[in-house]
């Protein structure tokens, strides 16, 4: 395994995020005519995704971070 | 972020889903709750919404109605600090437009596609160096007052780099380039300018939904002159525990080939050593040769915490090997010769710097995880969003993200949402403003008797021997004749092996910190349209990294603004079998037929209230011969006659394609008048070639050099308008449209200098608008009768100033044209149109500095009279999914042509309508 990985965020983290979506996914009850709130627009995990792609492309033409984008492919060189 | 869709479920479809699910689909869900007291019904409904599929999921996933998108978004960067120096160029701009839709194929099914086109133009970093060794070298320009400062040039080598023995440089003024004796550290970015380029990006994909799962597979390319990349992608989501818990997944792989054509005035003095393999010569011009690849994998989670409350967190890894380095930045060297280090330490040292394509691993991994959280308000009715992400790689970069946004809904349809963005990132391991080497950059090579190498010019393999040009000896130890020997030091470069395996100067890879605020704005229309618009500004600074950096001087900031428009194309009903859907698409087979695809303000909206939504292409192709009124011409004669006695022809155009995109908005307040806006956008290609029997440049003169064309692309003008029906009588109608054109295309836009000599402005024809306020008047005509329709369009384009802010108007323009059409069935129409236009010259000139290289800077050079033949096809569809929804095409040959002056011939246009009926 690579070195960084084992000292950075991986081990404490994912594990956290596991234990903690386990627990959350066995004792969380919502019904569903309780949902009215959850479902409003400005609820979305992303409300405004035309937004978002140009942000995150001018974000990734000028920082070194993964880009958010980066499963779908493209965004080209950005080499300017 | 698993989808290339731009897609989301808003209010107003929420409403009508639940409205339509209520009264059509309940049956389907017998285990909802069909009693409830009277205050919770309006749970109830939601609650009978939320069991569908996909809909508490619907962000970036094919959920809600058929839509289109269009966005507009510039990027306007400010500028870098170069300690006094003018900056004559321009910081760096980009346009972005972009379009995407999305269509149900099936109830479960749907195609998304989208199209992003991006230019950008402007002054970028090539590389650092300390601010000594005066990098950005000042232009002056004589003037009437003298010798004025108007700009700097990129000077990336230079031996007048002075440096004390702890090889701290000796400052120098950045203007007058006196030495000001104190030690002076500083940094500088050496800025170098770019003509316009354009990128084109397309995606693809499909994705099918399940009740309680989605799957969808895409890809695409994204097209540019040094850069080409395919990419494809899977990806969707499981959900679990009544839909509370949702697993999603995706993965994607990206290839990419670089072809990048390094500057023909830097690139003398970049040094290549260590890409040599991977350069290629091509028609004058060397291109840097690459290719990369990326894979990414991405597992996140969804779950719901409370009736309020929500988690979303991701993990992603990325592995990208290849060509990772950016082919225009360079790493300045400074190389010192250790002898000089041991001379008495008062003596300055010399730096002799250099420039050297930058160095980055051949692979990189990164790993991202990023979790937000969303919390209801229910006293403001708003949603507070909080993110976090952290990202590690293998080349030192940690990065660490927060945002957080809240959206406020208004009431009436409108939505404010402001957000705060923090960012930081270390450095990379080989990240370095500059490096020093403690080398020659290149030395005289010596044998194993300690003797100096030579070699005879004309005979490389000849080689001598000796300290002293006048007293060499050869190889046998005979003297030779300095004179007839030709004698040259045989030189060999510095040791590679001495200088880092890595290193970068790129700014980006330097540690930093970013702050970052704005605000989006968006409003629904009503009848399935939304507008959206949002203004960032950023700002970076080293000081703001996490623990603080202390190096000012790559610090910049940027706003990006950005509009957005989306239409939602549910029908009113879906289609049941065998019968017709709503009155309003049953209409739409009783519609008017539309004029062919190339004419513009046709038609009319019918009744008051009505609103049309649609897409004009148009793409305009010259290339082939340079024609001289009805005639082709000869080089010598375009050179002769085709510029100016003082500046005879040098190049000629090889072709010039144009691209218009247009936005068709209209509008019925009443049935005897509709208006419509439509904004432009517009993109332009051109290349030149030199002319036979050209006359020889000069040290003054702009000089097209190298392979690469010049390319623009940016907002083109805006046309409103007015239509007023004059005519409306069975079979027989006829309008007046009143249209303006705002001048909101530029036509000041530059070319970049090149060794020293502005490029100044590009050609009229590059210009992306007319520069003036022109009035557009035209009357139709169009009548039908079973299956023939038919009419007629009389136009002109007056321009109502004299000069636009450049100094020149185009010309007038008259069109006339008559068109006949046939039904060849009940959905497709095809036609046959001819038409003749008159072009005014170009009036006036440019007022500032433009090259006039050739015929295509010279206004006598444009316009004329054309004789074109049209062949459309014109598709409304009648029903099903896609009912309302009109499609046209039509190709226009060019039949006679007289043009003024010297233009390349013409070899028709393309023209391509969308359109749907509100």
């Amino acid at each position: 395994m690579i070195p960084f990985i084992r000292t950075f965020f991986f081990r404490k983290t994912a594990l956290m995020f596991l234990i903690f979506g386990v627990t959350l996914t066995g004792c969380v009850h919502v019904a569903p005519w309780e949902r009215g709130n959850l479902a409003k627009s400005q609820m979305e995990i992303d409300p405004f995704p035309l937004q978002s792609e140009i942000q995150a492309h001018n974000y990734s033409s000028r920082e070194a971070a993964p880009s958010h984008k980066s499963s779908s492919g493209g965004g080209g060189c950005g080499c300017y | 972020m698993l989808v290339a869709v731009d897609l989301k479920v808003t209010n107003l479809q929420r409403k009508r889903r639940l409205k339509k699910h209520n009264y059509q689909h309940q049956p389907d869900y017998p285990d909802l709750p069909s009693v409830k007291p009277r205050n919770s019904t309006l749970q109830a409904l939601t609650s009978a919404a939320l069991v569908l599929p996909g809909l508490l999921m619907s962000s970036g996933h094919a959920a809600g109605p058929d839509r289109i998108n269009f966005q507009y978004s510039r990027y306007q960067e400010g500028e870098r600090n170069l300690y006094g120096v003018p900056q004559s160029l321009k910081p760096i701009t980009a346009d972005v437009l972009h379009g995407s839709g999305i269509f149900s194929i099936t109830d479960r099914t749907r195609f998304t596609f989208s199209y992003t086109q991006d230019t950008w133009s402007g002054a970028t970093p090539v590389t650092t160096a300390p601010l000594a060794a005066n990098s950005n070298n000042p232009v002056s320009r004589n003037t009437d007052s003298g010798s004025v400062i108007v700009g700097a040039s990129p000077f990336i080598n230079s031996k007048f780099l002075l440096l004390d023995h702890d090889l701290n440089p000796i400052g120098k003024d950045p203007i007058t380039r006196e030495s000001t004796g104190a030690i002076d550290t500083r940094s500088v970015l050496v800025m170098s300018s770019a003509s316009p380029e354009t990128r084109n990006q397309a995606n693809f994909g499909l994705s099918r939904e399940w009740n309680e799962a989605t799957f969808n597979i895409g890809g695409g390319f994204s097209s540019e002159r040094d850069y080409q990349s395919t990419f494809g992608n899977i990806g969707g989501r499981v959900d679990f525990n009544q839909k509370l818990t949702s697993l999603k997944y995706g993965a994607g792989y990206t290839d990419s080939q670089i072809g990048a054509i390094l500057d023909h005035d830097a690139s003398p003095y970049i040094t290549k050593n260590a890409f040599a393999g991977h350069i290629e010569e091509r028609g004058g011009s060397e291109i840097l040769k690459g290719k990369r690849h990326d894979w990414v994998g991405n597992l996140g989670i969804t779950q719901v915490l409370n009736k309020n409350a929500l988690l979303d967190a991701n993990f992603s890894y990325t592995h990208s090997s290849g060509y990772l380095e950016n082919p225009y930045k360079v790493m300045t060297v400074i190389f010192v010769d250790p002898a000089e280090l041991n001379n008495n330490r008062n003596t300055l040292i010399t730096g002799d710097v250099r420039a050297l394509l930058e160095q980055r691993p051949d692979s990189r991994n990164q790993f991202a995880f990023n979790a937000k959280y969303i919390q209801y308000i229910n006293a403001l009715n708003a949603a507070l969003h909080l993110g976090y992400r952290v990202s590690a790689d293998d080349w030192g970069i940690n990065t660490h993200t927060f945002d957080a946004s809240w959206v406020q809904p208004l009431g009436g349809g409108w939505m404010l949402t402001p957000r705060i963005r923090y960012y930081s990132q270390d450095s990379a391991s080989f990240y370095r403003p500059y490096l020093f080497s403690m080398q020659s950059y290149s030395k005289q090579e010596i044998d194993s008797l300690g003797r100096q190498i030579w070699f005879n010019e004309k005979n490389p393999t000849i080689q001598y021997f000796g300290s002293d040009q006048f007293n060499l000896v050869d190889q046998n130890g005979n003297p030779v004749d300095p004179f007839s020997a030709n004698p040259v030091p045989k030189t060999i470069a510095y040791d590679a092996g001495k200088l880092p395996e890595n290193f970068s100067s790129d700014h980006r890879l330097a540690g930093f910190g970013a702050l970052s605020g704005g605000v989006t704005l968006s409003k629904l229309i009503g009848r399935g349209i939304a507008l959206e618009a949002g203004f960032e500004y950023y700002t970076r600074a080293s000081s703001m990294q996490i623990g603080g950096g202390n190096s000012s001087f790559a610090d910049f900031d940027y706003y990006v603004a950005n509009a957005a428009l989306k239409f939602d194309m549910e029908p009113s009903n879906p289609p049941l079998a065998g019968g017709r859907s709503s009155h309003h698409h049953d209409s739409s087979s009783h519609h008017h037929k539309l004029p062919p695809a190339g004419i513009m303000f046709g038609h009319m909206l019918d009744k008051p209230g009505d609103f049309m939504a649609g897409y004009r292409y148009m793409h305009n192709w010259t290339n082939g011969s340079m024609m001289h009124g009805d005639h082709q011409i000869s080089d010598q004669t375009i050179v002769a006659q085709g510029c100016s006695d003082a500046a005879p022809c040098r190049f000629t155009p090889t072709f010039m394609n144009m691209s218009m995109h247009m936005l068709d908005l209209m509008y019925a307040p009443t049935k005897w008048l509709n208006v419509m806006l439509m904004p432009t956008f517009m993109t332009m290609d051109m290349n030149l070639r030199e002319l036979t029997g050209r006359p020889s440049s000069t040290t003054e003169t702009h000089e097209h050099s190298g392979i690469a064309g010049h390319e623009t692309g940016a907002v083109g003008d805006t046309y409103l308008s007015s239509l007023v029906r004059l005519l409306d009588i069975p079979g027989h109608r006829m309008h007046i449209n009143l249209g303006l054109s705002a001048p909101t295309g530029k036509v000041d836009i530059k070319l970049r200098r090149v060794f020293r000599i502005d490029g100044g402005l590009i050609h009229f024809g590059m210009q992306q608008g007319s520069g003036t306020w022109d009035f557009m008047p035209s009357l139709t005509y169009a009548g039908e009768y079973n299956r023939w329709s038919w009419g007629a369009q009389f136009g002109g384009i007056k321009r109502l100033e004299s000069q636009n802010k450049s100094g020149y108007r185009l010309g007038d323009t008259i069109q006339a044209t008559s068109w006949v059409g046939f039904d060849i069935n009940r959905w497709l129409t095809a036609s046959v149109r001819g038409a003749y236009t008159w072009q005014d010259a170009i009036h006036r000139d440019f007022n500032q500095f433009n090259a006039r290289i050739g015929p295509m800077d010279f206004p006598s050079n444009y316009g004329g009279q054309f004789w074109d033949v049209g062949f459309g096809l014109n598709a409304a569809v009648p029903r099903g999914r896609f009912a309302g929804n009109r499609l046209g095409f039509e190709w226009i040959q060019p039949v006679s042509n007289d043009f003024n002056g010297f233009q390349l011939d013409r070899k028709g246009a393309l023209a391509a309508t969308w359109s749907y009926q509100f």
